[in-house]
Order: structure tokens, then sequence, then C-alpha cells
């Protein structure tokens, strides 16, 4: 799923990354300015450090997804139980009238 | 190269989201209650299969398609009042995993009625910390999508 692999950038600096792939830390530093230009990372400075992460949409859209599941639940446990209730109101009504 | 599933297991992600709802119900707490620790009653709402132990450490297992399914344990069982267990998603790599979710359930009288109130806590809200290990994967992504729109020339 495209959100959880964006979801799964983490805040982390340049020269980490630097450490880890093969590109040199001004190409990544290059990059990370145009993927926050593009809006894809926010950028948040520590002293001299620049840190970045993954904008939090992926959350939201986990978020939205959860409250669209239990709403969508919930409706339907409303009407299983009601359904449940009307129809015990129904047999213990019978039940008196017939006893 | 580390699987989605292990970076999700290093992820450092705060989990202080929630997810409030309440519905009123026209049936009896007793009734309503039935739908959270009976199989048969649970499946009438949510799932296509569900596997339920309604006490402290008991199984809860829904499957809700065929593919996805929601898995944990109950934590709490207060006859026709509260229900109260973990939840989350079997699936690897998604950022729900079982056990790192609670949902709290509370059914509260009201005359012939219930409201129901669910809380859905636990769940993840901001990534807070870097790993390395991600961008082993992601940067070189974001980067080819860097490099589709050109250094310099955003839109």
């Amino acid at each position: 799923m495209n959100h959880m692999h964006r979801q799964a950038l983490r805040r982390g600096r340049p020269n980490t990354a630097a450490d880890h792939i093969e590109v040199t830390r001004p190409a990544i530093s290059q990059h990370l300015r145009v993927l926050k230009e593009a809006g894809l990372v926010e950028e948040r400075r520590r002293g001299t450090q620049r840190l970045y992460r993954a904008k939090s949409e992926s959350l939201e859209e986990l978020r939205r997804f959860l409250e669209d599941f239990w709403d969508q639940s919930l409706d339907r446990l409303k009407e299983a139980a009601e359904r449940d209730e009307r129809r015990s109101d129904r047999s213990t009504r019978t039940s008196t009238e017939g006893g | 190269m580390n699987s989605v599933a292990e970076l999700d297991a290093q992820a450092d992600v705060t989990r202080t989201g929630r997810i409030e709802r309440e519905i009123r119900v026209e049936a009896r707490p007793e009734t309503v209650f039935a739908f959270f620790t009976d199989p048969e009653k649970y499946v009438r709402w949510k799932g296509k299969l569900a596997e339920l132990d309604p006490r402290p450490g008991g199984i809860y297992r829904v499957d809700l398609d065929g593919q996805h399914v929601a898995r944990g344990e109950f934590v709490e069982i207060v006859p026709y009042r509260r229900v109260v267990f973990t939840w989350g998603w079997e699936e690897a790599g998604n950022p729900v995993q079982p056990g790192t979710s609670t949902v709290e359930i509370e059914l509260i009288p009201d005359g012939d009625a219930a409201s129901v109130r669910l809380v859905h806590r636990g769940l993840p809200e901001e990534a807070v910390a870097g790993h390395a290990e991600g961008w082993d994967i992601f940067l070189p992504r974001l980067m080819e999508a860097a490099g589709d729109r050109g250094p310099g020339s955003p839109d």
C-alpha cells in the first residue's frame, strides 16, 4: 500500500541516509529540498541540523479509514441489536399471552 | 533488505491517537452485549468469521472479509456494561499491529435503550524518530520521484 510506504519514511538526517546509500550528502540534501517543495516531506531544524520526516497524511488516511470502519460497524450493530430486541419483545408478549 | 513489517516493528511512532464514537441503540444493554461476545452474533454486524473467547487474555479474532483479519485479546469484561479488547490487523506491515491499540466498549442503560460508547485508543499519531533502515528502501523511491520532477523545477 502506497500510503504505508510513505508512512515508513521516518524522520532522519541527510547524512544518516547518506551512510546507507551510495549517493553523496549534497545530492540527498538537494533531493530532500525538492521533496520538501513538493510537499512530501517536512523539514525541522535542530541547531545546525535539519531533520526531515514524511508528512502525516498517511496517518490521517488511517484515521479516516478507522472512523468510517467503526461508523459503519456501529450502524450495523444498531440494526442487528434492534432486530433482536424486537424479536425478544414479541416472544415475551407471545409467551405472556400464551400463559 | 528489511521487509516493511520489520520496519514497522522498529518504528517509533507515538500512539496517542484515539477515535470516539457513541450511538443510541433501541435495545437493552443485555441484548447489545451479546453482539460483542457471541461469535454468531458478532458476524451479524462485523466480519465474516469471529473467534471470541470473552475473558481476560482470551482471543479476539475477526476475519473481516476473507483477506483482512483483526486480532487482539480481551482485557476486561463486565457483563452488560463494558468490553475491552486489544486490536490490530494481522497483515504484516500494517501500522496497527495486534496488541498495539485498544478498543473499549461501554454500554450505558437508558430506559429500554442503550448508548454504546466506543473508544479506540493507542492509534499511531505521529512518526517521531528516524530509523536509518527506513531510508534504505524509501529514500531511493523518493529520489526517483524527485528525479521525475527535476531538481529546482517544482510545480
